[in-house]
């Protein structure tokens, strides 16, 4: 490991003041640590290199290395390289660093390197038991950010069709990541954990964000309000289960008491197959009031007879 | 490939340099609190970046960095001046990590101020990244306090599995958010054994006064349900459309097929899978497993003739 550090060390080294792009073979011959015996281990080995200054977060580009373009070297620049200061203040970075302790995603802390990249932490009490899980299932998170902070278009696979997007913002809400924008002519979102696959273009600066764009405004606020033509379905729940409707029920639905404790809703519903899976939960202690349709949808994705 | 430790090591190294340079020197203690080094570690990591430098790797092109006494000396290292950018991992972590925290009604005073400056260096163009835990349930405050405090709580409790209401004393633990919900997590004096309770579940709660010790350094929660000797088990056929059940469910995958996917599902109870196959419909379909298949078969006739249908 020791050979691997210092040959990046000296490759950044060289990298950040050289000041012109340098071509493999120059790096070869000129940075110390890559004395490999032949072509191929050579190439191995600047191949993972390069992979291990993606991992540390350092942009690695390609680029002419004359007017004439015939041949291509690596630029890393010095601005590039760099974290623009945000000027904490030990406070703030000791809180950050409690954040990163007790909030996790993709299952795990994201590690004591962030911190240290913002000038460490005092230490801290440590200790403190878990507060947040935001999700697991987060492989495309990374690139969907940068795709969203830098403005390039992406292409994902969803539900078994392959669309384009320009992604304007994330979102997490009811314990799912959200990427939100337009697709199709249209202000979407898609639940990052149902992405199949996920390609980002090339180029920054693809396209503009609408000016006080919302994420926020183009969430799902329940799970069955996610869909087309929303309708009004009129629902009754058992005074057993009046408690857990209550809670679940998005704030403003109108509740009517019931005689026994029960209660009937107005609720609002865009995706009926959300729904009907919702209130299958109730199991036989909630009933569909109205419409008719809604309530022989229900009885027939039961299996029954309508 | 790269092992994560180099890439943790490269980073400490890229990061406490600027740091020392941008004070002009450091004491040994003040590097080891900041960068989570032992002083072993510190001398092991300088001594290396000794031997680092510009090309002709002279006296005059190497860097220097070395302990004298108890300060730490840097120089000859102006490339390094400043830190690494946050990778879009990072970055993202720092910020949900941060807006998450601020959410709870106990963060830090600083945090708020914290939050603003990253989204200004790491958002430039006021690009959106937000986060929203769900809203906290009001017994939230009370179990945290508990958790604190090491107090006992008797809970009143309707599980999830058949719906059954339940009287439980409660050593608590921690309060969390996940998968759209508030949970606690504590020992279940009442079930002699380690449990974790959805708090919009909770219908009521209060502190019976006693008090417990909390343990030392308790492992990370799992809420996922992990199968036990006891579970009711089913082999499920999922179809289009329902191969989500296999991310959000702890099941095995027996198969996997054209378009669709043969999975056994555990469940402490049978009910949880009745509930689930009647949601899939004619997505699923159920090919082993006579217990559910009774509960299953059961819950549909009730819901059914609720709706005066059989």
């Amino acid at each position: 490991m020791y050979r691997v550090i210092e040959r990046i060390l000296n490759l950044l080294a060289f990298l950040l003041t050289v000041e012109r792009p340098v071509t493999a073979e120059e790096i070869r011959y000129t940075v110390a640590g890559y004395d490999q015996a032949n072509d191929d281990a050579f190439k191995r080995t600047f191949e993972r290199d390069k992979d291990l200054l993606r991992q540390l977060g350092i942009p690695l580009r390609l680029a002419p290395t004359d007017a004439w373009e015939v041949e291509s070297g690596y630029v890393v620049s010095a601005d590039e390289y760099a974290l623009p200061d945000p000027g904490l203040t030990d406070e703030e970075r000791a809180a950050l660093a409690l954040a990163a302790q007790v909030v996790r995603l993709g299952g795990q802390s994201p590690g004591t390197g962030a911190i240290f990249k913002l000038g460490g932490a005092p230490a801290t009490a440590g200790g403190e038991p878990l507060m947040a899980d935001l999700g697991s299932a987060t492989a495309w998170l990374p690139d969907l950010f940068l795709a969203v902070t830098e403005r390039r278009t992406v292409r994902l696979g969803y539900r078994g069709a392959e669309r384009g997007l320009e992604p304007y913002g994330l979102a997490f809400r009811r314990g799912h990541w959200y990427v939100v924008g337009r697709s199709r002519g249209s202000v979407r979102s898609f639940r990052v954990d149902r992405i199949e696959s996920l390609r980002i273009g090339e180029r920054g600066g693809a396209f503009d964000r609408p000016k006080g764009f919302r994420s926020a405004d183009h969430l799902p606020v329940a799970p069955w309000e996610a869909g087309e033509e929303p309708q009004r379905v009129r629902v009754v729940f058992d005074h057993e289960v009046a408690w857990w409707a209550r809670r679940q029920i998005p704030p403003g639905t109108p509740i009517e008491d019931r005689a026994g404790g029960g209660i009937e809703v107005e609720l609002e519903v865009a995706n009926l197959d959300a729904f009907v899976g919702w209130l299958i939960g109730f199991e036989d202690r909630a009933e569909i009031v109205e419409p008719t349709a809604v309530r022989e949808r229900f009885v027939a994705h039961l299996g029954g007879a309508v | 490939m790269n092992s994560p430790r180099t890439v943790e090591r490269l980073t400490r190294i890229l990061s406490m340099l600027p740091w020392v340079m941008s004070r002009g020197g450091a004491t040994v203690a003040e590097v080891c609190e900041r960068f989570g080094y032992t002083r072993p570690e510190l001398v092991r990591d300088l001594n290396l970046v000794f031997v680092c430098g510009l090309p002709g790797y002279g006296p005059g092109d190497l860097m220097v960095a070395y302990v004298d006494e108890d300060e730490v000396v840097v120089d000859m290292a102006e490339y390094f001046a400043r830190p690494v950018r946050l990778n879009p991992a990072e970055a993202l972590m720092l910020l949900a990590g941060g807006m998450a925290l601020g959410q709870a009604g106990e963060a830090p005073e600083a945090l708020s101020t914290a939050v603003a400056k990253l989204q200004r260096a790491l958002l430039p163009g006021g690009e959106e990244i937000s986060v929203e835990l769900p809203a906290e349930p009001e017994l939230v405050a009370l179990l945290r306090r508990a958790a604190r405090a090491g107090s006992v709580v008797r809970l009143t409790y309707s599980s999830l599995a058949g719906g059954k209401t339940s009287l439980r004393d409660v050593e608590p633990w921690s309060v969390f958010s996940t998968l759209g919900n508030w949970y606690l997590r504590g020992h279940c004096r009442t079930a002699g054994a380690e449990r974790v309770f959805r708090v919009d579940r909770i219908r009521d709660a209060a502190e019976t006064g006693e008090t417990f010790d909390p343990p030392e350094d308790p492992p990370p929660p799992v809420v996922r349900y992990t199968p036990g000797v006891d579970d009711v088990r089913a082999v499920i056929e999922l179809g289009p459309g329902a191969g989500w059940v296999a991310e959000y469910y702890p099941v095995d995958v027996i198969a996997a097929g054209e378009g669709t996917t043969t999975v056994e599902f555990s469940a402490s109870d049978p009910s949880v899978a009745a509930r689930l196959l009647l949601r899939l419909g004619d997505r699923a379909r159920l090919l082993g497993g006579d217990e559910v298949a009774t509960a299953t078969a059961d819950l549909r006739s009730r819901i059914l003739a609720r709706y005066g249908t059989a």
